[in-house]
C-alpha cells in the first residue's frame, strides 16, 4: 500500500465517522429503544419501571380507544392517498396539455405545498367557522338560488345551518382530509409533470398510426405505462406522508382529537400518551404500529419497483 | 370545424383548472384579507379584500390608557376619555400587524426559526459533506457496510424515534433548548445519499489532480468537490430549510414550556381559539401571514429552484 492509499484510507474513516456515530444515536439506537420501551411501563421521573411484555399491544388492539385511532388514520390515509394522487395527475395531465397558462396553474397549486401546514390549518378552520367563516356564508348566500333546493343536502342545510365542518363528528376527520388533500395534491402535480416530460412524442405518433385515436386510449396505451414508475413512487410517498398527518388535527383541536375523538390519528395518540399523559410504554407501541405501517409501504414499494425492473 | 372544437375543450380545461385554482388560493386569499380588516368587518364579511381602512379603536390601547387619562386631574374624565379615544385610534391594517408583533414576541418567533433552520443547515453540511466524499471517492475499509447503513436509515421515519429521543433529551435536562431542536437534525441521511451520487458523477482525475497539488483531503471537499455541487447543495438547502422552517411536530414535543424559544409554527398557538367573536381574528391572520410569507415570497421568486429542492426526495 502506498502512503496516498493509506492516509486516504485514514480520512475516509475520519469523514464517516461523525455521519456513522450520528446515525447510531439518533436513529438507530432509538429505534431499538422505542421497541423496548414499548414492553414496559416506564414514565419520565418515575425511579424505576416493570416489564409489561404484549400488555401495551394488546391496550392497543382491544380499547376502543386506539381503535377509533386505527380506525380515524386509516380513514385518512386511505382517502387522501388516492385522492390527492388522482388529483395530482389529473392537474398535470390538464396543465400538460394546455397550450397557455400552465405555468400559471403550476405556481398556484404548489403554494400549500410551500405554506407552513400549522397556519394555514389555523386559517382553514377561520375559513370554516361556523358563523364567521366564508364557506358557510357563501353556502348561505346560495339558498336564494331555486336550482340549489333540488340537492337534498343543500336544502336541509339551508332549512337546519350549514354543518359545522370542524367541532361536527360526522365532518370532522373528512374536514382533516380535505385540508391534507389541499396541501399534498400540488407536490404529486410536480411529480407527474416531470414524468411527462419523459413520454417520447414519438410513441404517441405511433400509436395514433396503429389506431389509438381518442385520447383515452393514448392515455391508456402510452401515458400511463411510462408514467407508472412515477406512480409506484408517488403512492409510497403520499402514504407514507398521510401516516404522518398532526399539524392539521392540532391546528383545529386545542385537544387534539376532534370531536369525539374522531380525527385521533395516530401521531397525535402517540404524543398525547408519551408525551402530555407521560405514559411512555403505550406511546412507544404506539411508534412501533407506526414504523410498522411505513416499514411495509417501503418494502411493498421496493418489491414492486424490483418486479418492474425484471420485467422490464 | 375541428379548430373551433379544439377551442372550446382549450376554454373547458381553463374553467376547471381556475375553479381548483380558487379553491387552493381560498385560504390564502381568507388569511391576506382578514389580516386587513377591522373585528366589525371580519364579523359581518364585508369590505371586500381591503377592508375600508376606517379608523377604529384599538381596545387594549384603550385599556392600557385608562387609568393615566383618569389620574390628570384638572382635565374632565370625558375629554380624558375622548383624547385618548383619538390617540388609540388606527387604521384596521396597522392595528393588526401591530397587534401581532406587540402581542406575542412574534419578531422572537421568527428569530429562532431563522437561527434554528441556519443552525440545522449548516450542521447537515458539516456532517453529509465529507462523509459523501469519502463514500463517493476514497477506499476505506468498511465503505460498502457503511453505505448499506445509510440506505437502512433512509427507510426509517424520524417520526417513530421522536419518543426515545424526547426522553434522552429531559434526562440530559436539554429540552427547551436549542439544542433540543437542533441536534436531532444534524444527520440527514437523504443529504448523504444525494451528495453521494452527485459526486459519483464528478471524474476521479479531478480529486487526484488536486492531490498531485499537494491539497489534503479536507480541503478538497470544500475547495474542488463541493463547488462542483452547487446546484445539489442548493436544492437540498431548499429541501432542509422548508422542512424545519415549516416543522411543528417536533419544536410541540420538546418546547414544553419556555415561548422565548418558540418557532413561528408555535407561536401561532398564542392566538388560537382566542375571541370567539372574530376580535382577535385580525392579528392571528396578521400573525398567519407574516409566518408564512417569507417561503411563499421565495418560492415565487425562484420558483423552479423550489420545486427542484422540495421534490427532491423524488429523485431517491
Amino acid at each position: 500500500m502506498t502512503t496516498a492509499s493509506v492516509s486516504s484510507a485514514r480520512a475516509g474513516l475520519l469523514f464517516v465517522a461523525p455521519a456513522v456515530i450520528l446515525m447510531a444515536g439518533v436513529l438507530l439506537l432509538p429505534i431499538i429503544a422505542v421497541a423496548v420501551l414499548s414492553l414496559t411501563d416506564y414514565s419520565l421521573g418515575s425511579p424505576e419501571f416493570n416489564w409489561v411484555g404484549f400488555e401495551n399491544y394488546g391496550k392497543i388492539f382491544s380499547q376502543s380507544r386506539y381503535q377509533g385511532m386505527i380506525q380515524a388514520t386509516l380513514t385518512y390515509v386511505l382517502v387522501v392517498t388516492p385522492l390527492s394522487i388522482g388529483l395530482g395527475l389529473g392537474a398535470a395531465l390538464l396543465i400538460n396539455s394546455l397550450r397557455w397558462g400552465g405555468a400559471f396553474y403550476k405556481t398556484v397549486y404548489f403554494l400549500p405545498v410551500m405554506a407552513t401546514l400549522m397556519a394555514m390549518s389555523i386559517v382553514w378552520s377561520f375559513t370554516l367557522h361556523p358563523t364567521l367563516g366564508i364557506v358557510n356564508q357563501s353556502l348561505a348566500s346560495l339558498c336564494n338560488v331555486e336550482a340549489m333546493q333540488y340537492w337534498g343536502w343543500f336544502h336541509r342545510s339551508c332549512e337546519q345551518g350549514f354543518p359545522l365542518w370542524l367541532g361536527d363528528r360526522n365532518y370532522a376527520i373528512w374536514t382533516v382530509c380535505f385540508v391534507g388533500i389541499w396541501q399534498g395534491f400540488g407536490f404529486n402535480m410536480v411529480l407527474y409533470l416531470a414524468g411527462l416530460t419523459s413520454v417520447p412524442s414519438e410513441l404517441y405518433q405511433a400509436a395514433e398510426i396503429d389506431g389509438a385515436s381518442s385520447p383515452w386510449e393514448r392515455f391508456r396505451l402510452v401515458t400511463w405505462p411510462t408514467l407508472w414508475p412515477t406512480t409506484v413512487f408517488v403512492v409510497t410517498i403520499t402514504a407514507i406522508r398521510s401516516f404522518q398527518v398532526f399539524d392539521v388535527v392540532h391546528g383545529f383541536y386545542d385537544q387534539g382529537a376532534g370531536p369525539s375523538r374522531s380525527a385521533y390519528v395516530i401521531l397525535v395518540a402517540m404524543y398525547e400518551k408519551g408525551v402530555k399523559e407521560n405514559l411512555i410504554g403505550i406511546g412507544a407501541a404506539i411508534a412501533v404500529l407506526y414504523l410498522t405501517f411505513v416499514l411495509i409501504l417501503a418494502f411493498v414499494q421496493k418489491s414492486v419497483a424490483a418486479k418492474r425492473e425484471q420485467v422490464a | 370545424m375541428t379548430a373551433h372544437r379544439f377551442t372550446i375543450t382549450e376554454t373547458l380545461k381553463h374553467l376547471v383548472l381556475i375553479l381548483g385554482a380558487i379553491v387552493v388560493a381560498l385560504p390564502f386569499y381568507v388569511m391576506l384579507s382578514s389580516s386587513l380588516k377591522s373585528p366589525g368587518e371580519i364579523e359581518r364579511n364585508e369590505g371586500g379584500f381591503f377592508g375600508s381602512q376606517a379608523l377604529m379603536v384599538d381596545e387594549y390601547c384603550m385599556k392600557r390608557g385608562e387609568p393615566e387619562g383618569f389620574a390628570n386631574g384638572n382635565v374632565s374624565s370625558e375629554t380624558a376619555l375622548a383624547n385618548l379615544r383619538e390617540s388609540c385610534s388606527k387604521r384596521p391594517a396597522l392595528f393588526n400587524y401591530a397587534t401581532a408583533f406587540s402581542e406575542a414576541p412574534l419578531l422572537r418567533y421568527l428569530l429562532n426559526g431563522v437561527i434554528v433552520t441556519a443552525s440545522i443547515f449548516l450542521l447537515q453540511v458539516l456532517v453529509a459533506v465529507p462523509a459523501a466524499y469519502a463514500l463517493s471517492k476514497l477506499r476505506f475499509w468498511g465503505r460498502d457496510m457503511v453505505f448499506s447503513l445509510v440506505l437502512i436509515c433512509l427507510l426509517l421515519p424520524v417520526h417513530a424515534v421522536a419518543l426515545p429521543l424526547y426522553i434522552v433529551l429531559a434526562k440530559l435536562g436539554l429540552t427547551n433548548s436549542y439544542a433540543a431542536l437542533v441536534i436531532p437534525w444534524t444527520i440527514s441521511v437523504f443529504g448523504i445519499f444525494l451528495m453521494r451520487q452527485f459526486f459519483s458523477t464528478v471524474p476521479d482525475d479531478l480529486v487526484d489532480a488536486a492531490r498531485m497539488d499537494g491539497m489534503t483531503e479536507w480541503s478538497i471537499v470544500w475547495k474542488v468537490m463541493l463547488p462542483t455541487a452547487v446546484p445539489a447543495l442548493l436544492a437540498f438547502a431548499i429541501f432542509s430549510v422548508v422542512a424545519h422552517w415549516n416543522d411543528y411536530f417536533w419544536p410541540r414535543m420538546v418546547l414544553t414550556g419556555d415561548r422565548s424559544l418558540f418557532t413561528p409554527p408555535l407561536g401561532l398557538d398564542e392566538f388560537r381559539g382566542g375571541g370567539g367573536d372574530g376580535s382577535l381574528y385580525g392579528p392571528m391572520m396578521a400573525t398567519a401571514t407574516v409566518i408564512v410569507a417569507p417561503l411563499i415570497v421565495a418560492f415565487l421568486l425562484a420558483q423552479r429552484r423550489f420545486v427542484e429542492g422540495i421534490t427532491l426526495s423524488g429523485m431517491k
